[in-house]
């Protein structure tokens, strides 16, 4: 009885373009809105995972591996896996539902939501969310 | 965890109180809307069948353990769950919503 399709709840999206890729619950819509009257919510996902970094890599190999490319998305939560995990980075500010209206805000919102996501990969933590799903 | 064999009384007694949760309280019937009742965290307990696909069960237990809901795995598969529901179709797994005059939430997660 507790809900858990909360912020910063790490997902798995099952339906369309982005199936089996996992992102990041920004902001959730339990009871939809006028033009969605389903639940869903806004996440934050990762389009491309960075690849794998060895010792061996040169510094510009490093940098050039770890890049990480990003998705917003409105999904409905039918088409979401929940997990038990979860990935507190602050994507409020940046990512709100209207910033999917243009093409540019939306370009500038995946930025930075790229940005944030490398730092995050580059401490190491949350290293689940960054492996790619095995299927 | 001892499964063992599930006495009769037991197994009667889960019946009775499912009856009662059907005749008073409030309940879904089937996957779709027993993963529904659990987003919207109004689920309070799952029964699901013993033939229940596993693909089914494991999704169903993981939504349920993020819930932090009770899963009772029903001694019986899913014609029987129908027929204890009162149903006249088979029935994998039911979500209570609201128990109305039975004890069920109370009693049986603590049996498990």
């Amino acid at each position: 009885m507790v809900k858990f399709l909360k912020p910063n709840k790490a997902v798995i999206v099952l339906q369309g373009r982005y199936s089996g890729r996992k992102a990041v619950i920004v902001r959730s819509f339990d009871d939809g809105t006028r033009d969605r009257p389903y639940g869903h919510c806004l996440v934050a996902g990762i389009k491309k995972y960075p690849s794998k970094v060895i010792k061996k890599d040169s510094a510009k190999k490093t940098a050039k591996k770890s890049r990480v490319k990003c998705f917003i998305k409105v999904v409905n939560y039918r088409h979401l896996m929940p997990t038990r995990y979860t990935l507190d980075v602050d994507l409020k500010d940046v990512v709100a539902p209207d910033c999917l209206q243009s093409k540019d805000k939306k370009v500038t919102a995946a930025k930075e939501t790229k940005k944030r996501f490398e730092e995050r990969f580059k401490t190491g933590k949350n290293r689940w969310f960054f492996t790619k799903l095995r299927f | 965890m001892v499964a063992g064999k599930k006495t009769k009384k037991t197994h009667e007694s889960i019946n009775n109180r499912l009856a009662l949760v059907m005749k008073s309280g409030k309940f879904t019937l089937g996957h779709k809307t027993v993963l529904k009742s659990l987003r919207s965290s109004k689920g309070k307990l799952i029964i699901i069948s013993n033939n229940c696909p596993p693909l089914c069960k494991s999704e169903i237990e993981y939504y349920a353990m993020l819930a932090k809901v009770g899963v009772h795995h029903y001694n019986g598969n899913n014609v029987d769950l129908g027929t204890a529901c009162g149903k006249y179709f088979r029935v994998s797994c039911l979500s209570i919503i609201d128990p109305g005059d039975s004890d069920i939430i109370k009693s049986i997660p603590g049996d498990q």
